[in-house]
């Protein structure tokens, strides 16, 4: 077993790494009073091919895998999780397509989502059902060769910066009849309603998808008819949940960073903080919790690329790097005492940031119940 | 060891007329080494109109000056130059040659150390003599964090480039007697292939406090408006950038992104300059990985004085603007 | 002069600044200690890669990027091709272990003879571990070319000629060179740029040569330790405490002595 990056992913990882050290560190600041991402930042990111990482190499896009993935968001997230949330929710936008799509499909849209000409949102959610999908309301009525699809999306993702959007719906009187579509943004009667204010994650654009009445052709149908609830999930797992975890990771790596140079600098009882007991204990944790969601997340990754079922895997590092990134942003927080609220300082936005994740693709809940279906299913 | 190599020969960098200070500086240390090496110790002047300058450099030290004066030589021209400090090493024989760390003295150090493949060391922070006779070169590695004593112990002559404030000038004594040479020198165009055009002086650029290698900050102890345009001379004047304290910030003095401290900039720059500054520990963290740290406060028992290298107690509003008079006359001589 | 222009880069894996001072001395060995500490492209060599590849891209020609160091400095000749050089050579040996700038500036010279005529050879000004800033010069005389160090912009070029800017203390110097040439640049000429990640995936798919310094003619005995003039007796790790050293006197007195410590710090 090789516990190493190849060379290529680990050149992959530097240049991540850099970019976000030169160019997204010294613009944090600016992006968290404005709450919106600048243009150019997100146009840097398909420039540099983080846009089209897993769109396969015929699409143009790189194919450069899911661990590769993980490891460009870790960097991106390290510095600013809104950026690496907003770049994962664009590959989330990919996944229905490159998992099922025909390929014609793909050839009509990989090629312009690859280069960021068009950014997809994958929109499930709705305000009477999203960890229960099949609450949903918003349906699809088939006419001949077209589908009629009227519905309220809520909290979607890059939902204002998309020109394509992802959508299930219902389709049929089964409850589980449900189909997914690939919906132009405009389509008549398609519209991004308000723009949601979060606690955390400011600049990464969430909100409403309206749908009244869109026309949509037969051939944008993703995968098949009916069963658009495989579909939307196996983009959510493989792609939604492992990038809310990569950022996750990316988070507790800067909280482990800004403790130990925190602890190092302030000086108290006539010697830095980092010689104290207390101090060391909630380092130690905030390494450790890295470590573990690191750790799980290459794995999970891995299994993706090997294209072994990742489920349990997938929610287990989901968990441990969402709830592991507010516990160590909650610990960093009291390393740093009141400088852990002061708004100059990382620790509180890092705080924020992490709890906005929680929720996101599905709860931790959620992901014990995928967990524990494995428990039992590996029990002889 | 060849038995003919003796003495030290130093470059004499000038510009626009005007001898650079770290030429007087080689002049001293050679003087110094030349007492255990024995021989003259003699220099290399280039350029144009410069021989008046002889003489100076005779009151500094030198046995003897070898001057090269061209038209052509107005700028220093790296071909011509090589070619003919190269030429006089190779007949003068001079067991050392020492040039000064500068940009020019840089650019020409190499490449004549190549032409007489003999061993060269870069930016010596120390010299000396070791029992052995021959010439210890301390230099500065992995950006100072490694030392190294380096020798040239076959080829001759020893060469290196010594940084500037490292070796002390001598008294000037203008009864000093020496020996002015000057040299034949012929230079055709179509030799100068790297050729300068023109030389000018130009403001440095402002730079945020965290990348200036020169940071100048204030405290409390000098908190008025006035004081701080005075920083913000001085700092142009070297170079560098202004920063503060908390209260400084405070009392809008200066910029949120101009705070050093525990919540403001941490930096490391060649030198810091604190004028009444106190020392309060969370200011302190955010200037402890500066090279140099020098401070001015009033107060002999300001907790800034345990992190200084060079603390001057004293009136910081009376010593900011004399410094700056001074440090305007002197730079004003170097670039007229 | 070829037909196409020809620009050499000159790379040199060296440990990454940022960890700089975690690099310590065995007080016992004398030997340096750099575990742990990771191995990056010198800085300013990425400037002199990216110069090297805006002037193909304004004015054609091919780009070659050679380095010397040990077999682990294959990563920075994958940087270059990552970067969009149309070649990387790796001059390893072990003979060469020990090389002075002399000796380096004399190998370097032969790799660069043993790929035929070129206009220019691009080198970062200095390296991060060494900072001697004497290669490039020394490269130079060994390729019997002209040189020109400090370079912050390049004003104009031609397939004869360059107009460059040089920065010296408190200002800068212009100048023109006659090709070919050895340019040596600082930070300010340009932004380096970034690999995508298909540049990435693609420069492991290519070839870097390698060459040993029987490849290109090299006399073993004009490099490594045997072939350096200089010699390093000793290694110490520089006292890191403060002076503490405080002067009290008349204003004068003490303005003189501010300024006789910022000069001894190499400010002025």
């Amino acid at each position: 077993m090789e516990f190493k990056l190849t060379p290529e992913q680990e050149m992959l990882r530097d240049t991540a790494r850099e970019f976000a050290e030169k160019e997204v560190e010294p613009r944090v600041e600016e992006i968290e009073k404005t709450r919106k991402i600048p243009e150019d930042l997100i146009k840097r990111l398909f420039e540099l091919g983080f846009g089209g990482i897993i769109i396969p190499e015929e699409y143009e896009g790189s194919a450069a895998g899911h661990l590769a993935r993980a490891i460009i968001l870790e960097e991106i997230a390290y510095s600013c999780p809104a950026l690496a949330f907003t770049l994962q929710i664009v590959h989330l936008g990919q996944a229905p397509l490159i998992f099922h799509g025909t390929k014609e499909q793909k050839e009509k849209w990989l090629p312009d989502l690859a280069k960021g000409k068009l950014i997809a949102s994958c929109a499930v959610t709705e305000p009477t059902g999203g960890s229960d999908v099949m609450g949903i309301k918003t349906f699809a009525k088939k006419e001949n060769n077209e589908y009629v699809i009227t519905g309220r999306k809520c909290f979607i993702t890059n939902v204002h910066l998309a020109n394509i959007h992802g959508v299930l719906a219902k389709s049929g009187e089964d409850p589980r009849h449900m189909t997914f579509f690939m919906i132009e943004g405009d389509r008549p009667g398609v519209k991004p309603g308000r723009e949601e204010n979060k606690v955390g994650l400011h600049g990464c654009n969430t909100g409403e998808l309206i749908l009244d009445n869109v026309r949509v052709p037969v051939e944008n149908v993703i995968g098949v008819e009916g069963k658009g609830l495989r579909v939307a999930l196996t983009a959510i797992t493989n792609v939604g949940r492992m990038g809310v975890a990569a950022t996750g990771v990316g988070i507790i790596r800067r909280c482990l960073d800004e403790a130990v140079k925190f602890a190092n600098q302030r000086v108290l009882y006539g010697q830095p903080i980092s010689r104290l007991q207390a101090i060391q204990w909630l380092i130690s944790d905030i390494y450790l919790r890295y470590e573990t969601a690191r750790l799980l997340l290459h794995r999970a990754a891995w299994m993706i690329d090997q294209g072994i079922r990742a489920d349990a895997e997938v929610g287990m590092v989901k968990l441990t790097a969402t709830e592991g990134a507010a516990e160590c942003a909650s610990k960093l927080s009291s390393i740093l005492g009141a400088y852990g609220i002061m708004e100059e300082y990382a620790a509180q936005r890092l705080l924020r940031d992490a709890y906005s994740l929680i929720p996101a693709a599905g709860t931790n809940e959620i992901m014990r119940i995928v967990i524990s279906r494995k428990a039992f299913e590996r029990a002889t | 060891m060849p038995k003919e190599w003796k003495g030290i020969m130093t470059f004499t960098e000038q510009r626009f007329g005007q001898i650079e200070e770290v030429s007087l500086e080689l002049l001293g240390g050679a003087r110094t080494l030349a007492e255990k090496t024995g021989g003259d110790v003699s220099t290399f002047l280039i350029g144009h109109n410069i021989k008046n300058l002889a003489k100076e450099l005779i009151a500094y030290g030198a046995d003897k000056v070898f001057v090269a004066d061209h038209p052509s030589l107005t700028y220093y021209q790296s071909d011509a130059c090589t070619k003919i400090f190269t030429n006089l090493i190779h007949e003068q024989k001079p067991d050392i040659v020492l040039i000064g760390a500068t940009s020019i003295g840089m650019d020409l150090a190499p490449r004549v150390a190549a032409k007489l493949q003999t061993g060269l060391s870069a930016h010596v922070v120390k010299l000396e003599i070791g029992p052995d006779g021959i010439l210890r070169q301390i230099v500065p590695g992995f950006g100072g964090n490694v030392m190294a004593v380096v020798t040239c112990p076959e080829k001759r002559p020893q060469m290196a480039t010594v940084r500037p404030g490292i070796l002390k000038k001598i008294a000037k004594d203008e009864s000093r007697q020496g020996e002015i040479i000057e040299l034949d020198v012929k230079i055709s165009e179509e030799e100068l292939k790297a050729k300068t055009l023109e030389m000018k002086i130009e403001p440095p650029p402002e730079l945020p406090i965290e990348k200036a290698e020169i940071v100048i900050a204030g405290g409390w102890g000098i908190c008025d408006k006035e004081c701080f345009n005075m920083l913000k001379e001085l700092a142009k004047l070297l170079g560098g950038a202004v920063g503060g304290t908390r209260p400084v910030l405070d009392e809008d003095l200066i910029k949120e992104d101009q705070m050093i401290g525990q919540s403001g900039k941490i930096i490391a720059p060649k030198v810091y300059i604190g004028f009444g500054i106190s020392g309060e520990m969370h200011h302190v963290v955010g200037i402890l990985d500066s090279d140099t740290i020098i401070a001015i406060n009033i107060d002999s028992k300001a907790p800034i004085f345990d992190f200084v290298d060079y603390g001057v107690i004293g009136d910081a509003k009376e010593i900011l603007p004399r410094l700056i008079k001074k440090l305007k006359e002197k730079l004003e001589r170097k670039q007229c | 002069m070829t037909e196409e222009l020809q620009i050499i880069v000159c790379i040199k894996q060296v440990p990454d600044p940022h960890y700089l001072s975690k690099i310590t001395i065995d007080p016992v060995t004398k030997t340096i200690r750099r575990e742990g500490i990771p191995a990056v492209m010198n800085p300013l060599d990425r400037n002199a890669l990216e110069e090297a590849l805006r002037i193909k891209e304004q004015l054609g020609g091919r780009v070659v990027a050679i380095s010397m160091g040990p077999p682990q400095a294959e990563r920075v000749c994958r940087d270059a091709l990552a970067m969009g050089v149309d070649e990387a050579i790796l001059l390893s040996d072990r003979v060469l272990a020990g090389s002075d700038t002399l000796a380096t500036a004399y190998a370097l010279s032969m790799a660069i003879k043993k790929l035929g005529s070129f206009d220019i050879v691009f080198c970062g000004n200095e390296t991060v571990d060494g900072s001697t800033a004497q290669v490039p010069p020394q490269l130079a005389e060994f390729l019997k070319v002209p040189h020109i160090t400090r370079v912050r912009k390049i004003l104009s070029i031609n397939r004869n000629e360059l107009i460059v800017e040089r920065t010296i203390e408190y200002g800068y110097m212009k100048l023109r060179v006659k090709l070919p040439a050895v340019i040596a640049v600082t930070k300010e000429i340009n932004e380096p740029r970034l690999p995508t990640v298909s540049a990435i995936l693609k420069c492991y798919r290519k070839e870097i040569k390698k060459w040993t310094v029987s490849d290109i003619g090299v006399n073993p005995r004009q490099v490594g330790l045997e072939g350096s003039p200089t010699r390093v007796i000793d290694v110490f790790s520089p006292e890191v405490k403060r002076k503490r050293k405080i002067f009290e006197g008349t204003t004068d007195e003490a303005v003189e002595w501010i300024i006789e410590k910022l000069h001894e710090a190499g400010i002025i």
